[in-house]
């Protein structure tokens, strides 16, 4: 027989401190602070909250096997290398001497464009960090997050001419503001809003292009090779607008994300009406078959260019509306009339 | 029996009232923003501070018209009932900005402003349509007059009985003795005279006004209008109190008789023509609850501010109105509960105090949603009259605000002038909020009252930018969505 027992289901509860008293003292004894108030006096952070989910990382063996495979090639190419000045040192000493000072700058080369992307994955991968953070403080209205999230975006764009009266705007407004969720939306309001629009008309610009290229083609491969390259050019461009600037490794990373996205909302942007999407493809095919593909096309580049701004913009969309299909469809309009003069 | 709070003939005054307003407003939509609160809540400022930032475009950078760039500007109107003065807003704001600033006075008397706002819409129907005007309506009246709604549903026995219960409770003994004697000497069944109906009215107004003081601050003393009579001074319909149930029939020209005629007169006369022009028909709402003053004097103020809460917001029409009804029927949708003066407490306790406002009116909260309306509360300081710092004390740091309080203020025996700047710590908000309404665990705080800030950055145009901690929000809550 087990004795009944009771235990307590919490341990002793900690000393609690007792309430402060009131106090006043005199006004020279303070140390004032700034009119941004340290961040010492601010409630710590809830971690639970909203966690991301971790990344996809390769298994131990894919690894191995790379980096085997990658140690092998490096071998092969300095092998390679070292054969060639030898052989060229044993023809004559100046041309080894030339084939080494070129070897030097191949090297210097392929160190710094090896930095140059590692600094724009990382940028890259920021932005994506910042995204989750700002997520996190709409909900958790921390004020130190908050105010980090907009030192990080004013940092992002230090550098950005384009930006500088929105930044001085942000920096007015932020002095009065003590909750967190809302510096992320005032940041969002002045800094996303105008990169925002002008991301839009890259889009339309590109779907617009993509359509009358698609209508006049003569061979289905070209318009193909025109999508492919318009879409990957405008990834770029919108990765670049929103201070991503990503390299030629950087380029696939976003490339894939824009692609992981593309196939989680099924083609479709979330949000927006499949009837639209129907119903303008309908009405365009009933044109004429090339105008209808071009318009198919077209879309079709939209869609990336909204995933490619889902994937690099630094804050989500809580303020601003994310943009639609639907609303370049008149611009898709214009080309089809333009391209079709009858 | 709860009586209904307006007769048929004033509900159909406010039904062709909202018929007539759809009409207009299908041209210029008019908003009517209820600006509800208790005296000393914090009205007068909330409205000026309003004015003054829609006015001359002042920093709101969570107001989404005006952080999306689509608030054109706005100017003041001419307000449609000629019959009310003009909301005084160049004095109160000339008071703000004085070379040495005071808060304006108190509301005395009931006054109006309208607004036209200027915007550029977002969707694209309005969009098309060039500039969009929107009329925003707001009233301003004594926070004493605001007590006597919830006497619209009560008879005068009804009254009387929930008024000597009062009177009568544990802690109250002080102020209403003098009363309590008075009634004591007097045969409510006796011939009515008016010299004791006077004698029982000053008792009584005595009793009320005792009990609003600081020390006490209770908040749900009707009728309001004792307090603060203005030209009904003296008038048979302010001259009654209330009586204990009578022991026999009542004659109609006994005490009894003669003080129920008034009380009714009174609600006929005074509070039924303001809640029916003035509560009846209101879209949105917000109601500035002074939750430090209670805090300072303790459970029995809190409670007592909640009871009044409650009963003042059962009587607003909310709810989601009927589509079919709308012409003619106006609810409140929107309720804000704000609790002023968030600029009295350091920022890293307006979390707190946004719990305890949020316990404190709860029940109306919960009324409010039932009836379909969304709700929201924050804290908020329509103008900042102090700055934050630490201080090191005792070997913790010890977050201060800083400022100068009012003459007269008090803190462990010293008196303010009313001149000299101090940081001031006022005690820790307790975490649960519950416990400000439990009298063993009294908290220590001790909230000073602090003047204006002594000067102003200011705008582009030479305005003074008032300083706020999330006016914007506020405003942004209360008709942001309107001006999409």
């Amino acid at each position: 027989m087990t004795e009944p027992f009771a235990r307590p289901t919490r341990p002793a509860a900690d000393p609690v401190a007792p309430p402060r008293a009131p106090r006043a003292f005199a006004a020279e004894t303070v140390q004032a602070l700034p009119p941004q108030i340290a961040a010492e006096f601010d409630v710590e952070p809830d971690l639970d909250l909203v966690t991301p989910p971790p990344a996809r990382r390769m298994s131990l063996l894919t690894r191995v096997a790379l980096w085997a495979a990658g140690l092998l090639v490096s071998l092969g190419l300095g092998l390679a290398a070292e054969a060639l000045i030898r052989d060229l040192f044993a023809r004559y000493a100046w041309l080894g001497w030339l084939g080494s000072a070129a070897l030097a700058v191949l090297v210097l080369g392929i160190v710094v464009l090896a930095i140059r992307e590692a600094v724009a994955l990382r940028r890259l991968r920021s932005l994506d960090r910042l995204r989750a953070r700002a997520t996190q403080a709409l909900v958790t209205d921390k004020q130190a997050e908050g105010r980090a999230i907009l030192s990080e975006l004013s940092a992002l764009y230090a550098g950005r001419p384009d930006l500088a009266a929105a930044r001085t705007e942000l920096d007015k407004d932020r002095a009065g503001l003590f909750d967190g969720a809302e510096m992320v939306r005032l940041g969002e309001r002045r800094l996303m809003a105008p990169l925002d629009a002008r991301a839009k008309i890259l889009i339309a610009a590109s779907a617009r292009r993509v359509a009358l290229v698609t209508a006049v083609s003569p061979r289905a491969l070209v318009d193909i090779a025109f999508v492919a390259y318009e879409s990957i050019r405008l990834g770029g461009t919108i990765a670049t607008l929103y201070g991503a600037r990503p390299g030629f490794f950087g380029t696939f990373r976003l490339i894939g994300a824009i692609l992981a996205h593309l196939a989680v909302t099924g083609g479709l942007v979330l949000t927006d009406g499949l009837m639209e999407q129907l119903i303008g493809q309908g009405v365009a095919a009933k044109v004429s078959a090339r105008l209808g593909e071009g318009v198919v096309n077209g879309l079709m580049t939209v869609r990336v260019g909204i995933a490619a701004m889902r994937v690099v913009r630094p804050l989500p969309f809580a303020t601003l509306g994310q943009p639609l299909v639907r609303d370049f469809i008149p611009e898709l309009a214009n080309v089809a009339k333009a391209a079709d003069p009858r | 029996m709860a009586q209904p709070p307006t007769s048929f003939t004033d509900e159909i005054g406010i039904a062709l009232g909202n018929l007539a307003d759809a009409t207009t407003g299908a041209f210029t939509p008019t908003v009517r923003l209820g600006v509800t609160g208790l005296s000393r809540a914090g009205k007068t400022i909330f409205i000026t501070a309003l004015i003054h930032n829609l006015l001359s475009g002042g920093r709101l950078p969570g107001f989404a018209p005006m952080a999306e760039g689509r608030f054109i500007g706005a100017r003041l109107a001419q307000y449609p009932d000629a019959s009310i003065p003009r909301f005084a807003y160049e004095q109160h704001l000339a008071a703000l900005t004085a070379p040495t600033p005071h808060w304006p006075e108190s509301t005395r008397r009931i006054s109006q402003v309208r607004l036209q706002l200027k915007y550029a819409s977002k969707s694209w129907l309005n969009g098309w349509r060039g500039p969009m005007t929107l009329n925003l309506d707001v009233v301003d009246y004594p926070g004493e007059w605001l007590l006597d709604l919830p006497l619209l549903s009560l008879s005068f026995a009804q009254w009387s009985a929930e008024a000597l219960e009062r009177a009568h409770r544990h802690g109250a003994e002080r102020e209403a003795k003098p009363f309590l004697t008075a009634l004591d000497q007097i045969d409510p069944l006796a011939e009515a005279t008016d010299s004791a109906a006077e004698t029982l009215a000053v008792a009584f107004t005595q009793y009320l006004r005792l009990s609003r003081e600081d020390g006490r601050a209770l908040s749900s003393l009707p009728p309001g209008r004792f307090l603060l009579p203005g030209d009904l001074e003296g008038s048979p319909a302010l001259t009654f109190a209330p009586l204990p149930p009578p022991t026999g029939p009542v004659r109609s020209d006994s005490l009894y008789g003669m003080l129920e005629r008034r009380y009714e007169a009174y609600k006929d006369v005074v509070v039924r023509p303001f809640f029916r022009d003035h509560f009846a028909r209101l879209d949105r709402q917000i109601v500035l609850v002074d939750t430090l003053r209670a805090l300072n004097a303790g459970p029995d103020a809190v409670a007592d501010l909640e009871t009044a809460l409650t009963g003042v917001l059962a009587c607003f029409r909310t709810g989601d109105p009927n589509p079919f009804l709308r012409l003619i029927s106006r609810r409140i949708d929107k309720i804000l509960f704000a609790a002023t003066k968030a600029d009295h407490v350091h920022h890293t306790a307006h979390d707190k105090l946004e719990a305890i406002l949020g316990r404190v009116v709860a029940r109306a909260a919960r009324q409010a949603k039932f009836a379909g309306a969304q709700t929201h509360s924050l804290a908020i300081a329509a103008v900042r009259a102090t700055r934050e710092g630490t201080i090191a004390e005792f070997g913790e740091r010890l977050p201060t605000i800083i400022g100068t309080p009012m003459a007269g203020e008090k803190l462990a025996g010293t008196i303010y002038d009313g001149k000299t700047e101090i940081a001031l710590f006022p005690g820790d908000l307790p975490e649960d909020p519950d416990s400000v309404f439990q009298p063993q665990t009294r908290v220590k705080l001790n909230f000073l009252r602090f003047q204006p800030p002594q000067s102003y950055a200011s705008a582009e145009d030479g305005s003074p930018l008032l300083p706020h901690i999330r006016f914007d929000r506020a405003l942004d809550y209360l008709v942001g969505d309107k001006m999409a």
